[in-house]
């Protein structure tokens, strides 16, 4: 028979995006559960099957017998082009059911260039955007993830946020759903009170802000007796007992991420200065080998993957990493399984890891120094010298290794052209390093790639007071990087500048710019963090027309008083801790990692977690 | 080392399916079954096995074969429950059989039954359209688009019925080395050839496919 969903399918690129039914895909009668929950990642199919906290909670929702979570996604443009000429509303992968009374919608934000197909996934399906004009009728929306630290932005889009790792905080909002639901769902209000008593649950609709006249905030009040004054984080206190799943969804397309995740620990203990994922997800907590190497072996078992990779924030500083890897190998030479090891510091010890890993196959090796002057990697507390990156370099190449990335930021505070010019002499130092190895002991055709992405300021950081760089500057010194690079052996990539300054907007931005998203969408943004359809031109003008300057959000360094527009959310790690960071910063002066020496950040208070070692 | 050749079928759930994941899909069904696969030498060691006549996405079928290697004995109804078993759901193996040589060679396959069940305007007299010495048609090739006369490589079409505006066709077209004719082509070869006829949205399924008369397996 022929249907509209093969007429759909017929017409877009990559169908397998939107047909569900992959291997593990759980498949439920939704007449049979309470909750119909469907977890949304408002990006492709590809990207969003390569996010780790999906399928975590995938299923977890969907190993309770009262509920079935479905997935749904961004579709392609193609693809919303077809659903609009035969009417069809935004789905969910597993029944291909419309989500537009699902009883709850869960999105993980996971970087503010996504809110723009937030929006424009709702208006697909046809739900009002804003919380206050949905009824009971529509589903309860809420969100999590990194960008849920300062979700002001889209805090009138959506019902509740919850704060901090989801395993556990997931599984009480959908108790008291069904218990709400079970009383003939009579008001939402009475709903989210109830949410709003659960730690880490934080209704934007029960805070009132209010403005200064220079459009500072000048306060965050609670205008509800169930609202807390400051929402804290929830995380995984025993992080090896922590949920894995038993199983996981394989894709019949390929994705990003196309293999199994082990996700060896959480939380990092370097303290770098500018960098979010390390403060909120302190304290660093890891698992034991021994259950690693279950997890894995199950994985690869039920997904038949020929890949699998470790995921941290900093593999080296895991304390079993030699345990691990040895049982991983063992596992992965007899099934013939690759074993991939991101975000190592390159010592003896990893160097002979990599040789036992990929034993022919010599691919490129990437540092990320950040920056290109000690001094600057000192205000930046990135614990990396140029000893360790020449030592390192050595030893690659006399390893046969031909193939160097080196990542930088530029517009880090207090950078000077001087500390640009460095990331040019750092890569002609790496350079000169192969070179000065004799011939005969070293592989040929070095390649170099120096890439360099534009620091954005973020909420619960040291930097979060910081002034951005203005794009006319960030264009300065890229051209500054370009013309000081001499050798033809050295590739320059760098990112574009506008993306950076609207993520910087949203970053630390306010309520005040929920109606300047909106509007963008209605204008046709969407898909802002692909280059081809990013139209920087279309959000300038929304800003224009609401009469909000976004250089407020960007330009300005803010002082220590300023109420900041997250200040009621506690991520555990403390304000004056992060006060103490930048002035450190501003002298140079480094900080040591928390198995050196506590720093008294405040993450000890959570009672768990390297802070214990 | 033992090699078998394998029958399977494909439905609408996962019709969508391009060739190359296709074979990643198996490989990933074939470590999840824990048998023994032939892998092949190299950076990516890959298990061994060959696809005949791919099926063009969106096409469903009862009729596919491959050949594999298994690294050890298995039996042929073994082998049809372990990967049925381990399969996502849409794909079943139908037939297993050990080949020894070259008794089967897939290579060989010539022909291909197909339901065509299309959308269309007007009307096609399949009877006049067949009459025709040559049907020429613009045809994808390695070197581009080209003129082709399809007419040789067509051995039957039968009409099932014809209602609402929708037309049902089998039709008996060769697939393979030597010509690779697609149900496209036919219908295309349909609009340019019966006077008034128009085709819209087409499914297409393949019910066999033979070497001259014979089915392999």
């Amino acid at each position: 028979m022929i249907t509209t969903k093969d007429k759909i399918l017929s017409a877009v690129t990559k169908p397998t995006r939107y047909t569900g039914g992959e291997l593990n895909a759980v498949m439920k009668n939704p007449a049979e559960v309470d909750v119909r929950f469907a977890f949304c990642f408002a990006d492709t199919y590809e990207i969003a099957m390569s996010h780790l906290g999906l399928k975590i909670l995938y299923h977890t929702l969907n190993d309770r017998p009262d509920t079935y979570c479905e997935r749904v996604f961004a579709p392609w443009t193609d693809m919303e082009e077809e659903m609009k000429k035969h009417g069809m509303r935004l789905f969910a992968l597993e029944t291909g059911d419309e989500v537009t009374h699902f009883d709850m919608m869960g999105f993980t934000l996971q970087y503010e260039l996504c809110y723009s197909n937030v929006v424009n996934m709702l208006m697909l399906a046809d739900i009002p955007v804003l919380a206050k004009d949905r009824d009971e009728s529509y589903p309860i929306i809420c969100g999590g993830g990194p960008c849920a630290y300062n979700a002001e932005p889209v805090a009138d889009i959506f019902d509740f946020f919850m704060m901090g790792e989801g395993e556990d905080v997931i599984h009480e909002v959908v108790d008291e759903y069904v218990k709400w639901k079970k009383s003939g769902k009579k008001s939402k209000r009475d709903y989210l009170e109830a949410i709003a008593e659960i730690e880490g649950v934080y209704v934007p609709s029960f805070y009132d802000v209010e403005y200064n006249e220079d459009n500072t905030i000048k306060s965050v009040t609670p205008n509800n007796p169930h609202a807390k004054p400051t929402v804290r984080k929830r995380i995984m206190k025993d992080f090896d007992a922590t949920y894995a799943p038993e199983t996981i969804i394989v894709p019949f397309g390929e994705v990003v991420h196309d293999r199994v995740m082990l996700e060896i620990m959480r939380g990092c203990l370097r303290g770098c200065r500018f960098c979010q994922a390390g403060y909120i997800y302190r304290p660093l907590r890891e698992r034991k080998p021994d259950t690693l190497l279950g997890i894995a072996d199950n994985l690869l078992s039920c997904s038949g993957y020929d890949e699998i990779s470790l995921s941290s924030l900093s593999t080296s500083d895991f304390s079993g990493l030699p345990d691990l890897t040895d049982g991983l190998l063992e596992m992965t030479e007899k099934k013939k399984i690759g074993l991939s090891l991101p975000s190592l510091r390159i010592d003896n010890f990893s160097l002979e890891l990599m040789e036992k890993v990929q034993k022919v196959r010599k691919t490129g090796i990437t540092f990320a120094p950040e920056a290109g002057t000690q001094r600057l990697r000192d205000v930046i507390n990135k614990n990396i010298n140029e000893e360790d990156i020449i030592k390192s370099t050595n030893l690659l190449f006399r390893g046969g290794w031909t193939s160097v990335k080196l990542y930088f930021m530029i517009g880090l505070p207090t950078e000077t052209m001087e500390d640009v010019r460095g990331i040019a002499d750092l890569a002609q130092k790496v350079l000169d390093v192969y070179f000065g190895i004799p011939k005969e002991e070293r592989a040929k055709n070095i390649n170099i790639t120096v890439s360099t992405s534009s620091f954005v300021p973020k909420p619960f950081t040291a930097f979060q007071w910081a002034k951005q760089d203005t794009r006319d500057m960030l264009i300065e010194k890229q051209n500054e990087l370009k013309s000081a690079i001499k050798s033809k052996r050295i590739r320059y990539n760098w990112h574009d500048n506008k993306t950076s300054y609207l993520e910087g907007v949203f970053a630390r931005g306010d309520r005040r710019l929920c109606d300047v998203i909106i509007k963008a969408v209605q204008k046709g943004c969407k898909f802002d963090g692909w280059g081809e359809h990013f139209n920087f031109d279309a959000w300038m003008s929304t800003f224009d027309d609401l009469g909000i300057d976004p250089d407020f959000y960007t330009a300005r360094e803010r002082s220590y008083d300023e109420v900041l527009p997250w200040d009621h959310i506690d991520i555990g790690v403390t304000k004056n801790f992060l006060m103490r960071e930048n002035e450190k910063a501003k002298k140079a002066a480094t900080t040591p990692h928390c198995r050196l020496r506590c720093a008294g950040c405040g993450a000890k208070s959570f009672g768990t977690g390297v802070c214990y070692e | 080392m033992s090699n078998y050749i394998l029958k399977y079928s494909r439905d609408d759930r996962v019709k969508y399916i391009s060739h190359l994941d296709f074979v990643r899909l198996f490989h990933r069904t074939i470590r999840r079954t824990g048998m023994n696969f032939m892998f092949s030498q190299g950076f990516n060691p890959h298990p061994i096995m060959t696809v005949a006549q791919p099926l063009s996405v969106g096409v469903t079928s009862e009729s596919e074969y491959m050949k594999v290697g298994f690294d050890g004995e298995y039996g042929e109804e073994e082998i049809v429950e372990t990967i049925n078993g381990a399969f996502p759901p849409g794909y079943k193996i139908i037939a297993a059989k050990r080949v020894g040589g070259k008794e089967i060679d897939l290579t060989k396959l010539d022909r291909a039954v197909y339901t065509v069940e299309l959308e269309y305007e007007g009307s096609a007299d399949i009877d006049e359209l067949l009459k025709n010495k040559e049907l020429i048609v613009m045809k994808k090739s390695k070197s581009g688009v080209k003129e082709s006369d399809i007419r040789p490589y067509i051995y039957w079409i039968e009409k099932l019925s014809e209602q609402d505006g929708i037309l049902i066709l089998k039709m008996c077209i060769s697939v393979g080395n030597t010509y690779n004719l697609k149900p496209q082509s036919v219908i295309d070869a349909m609009e340019k050839y019966c006077p008034d006829f128009k085709a819209g949205f087409m499914n297409v399924h393949r019910n066999s496919m033979m070497c001259g008369n014979t089915e392999i397996l």
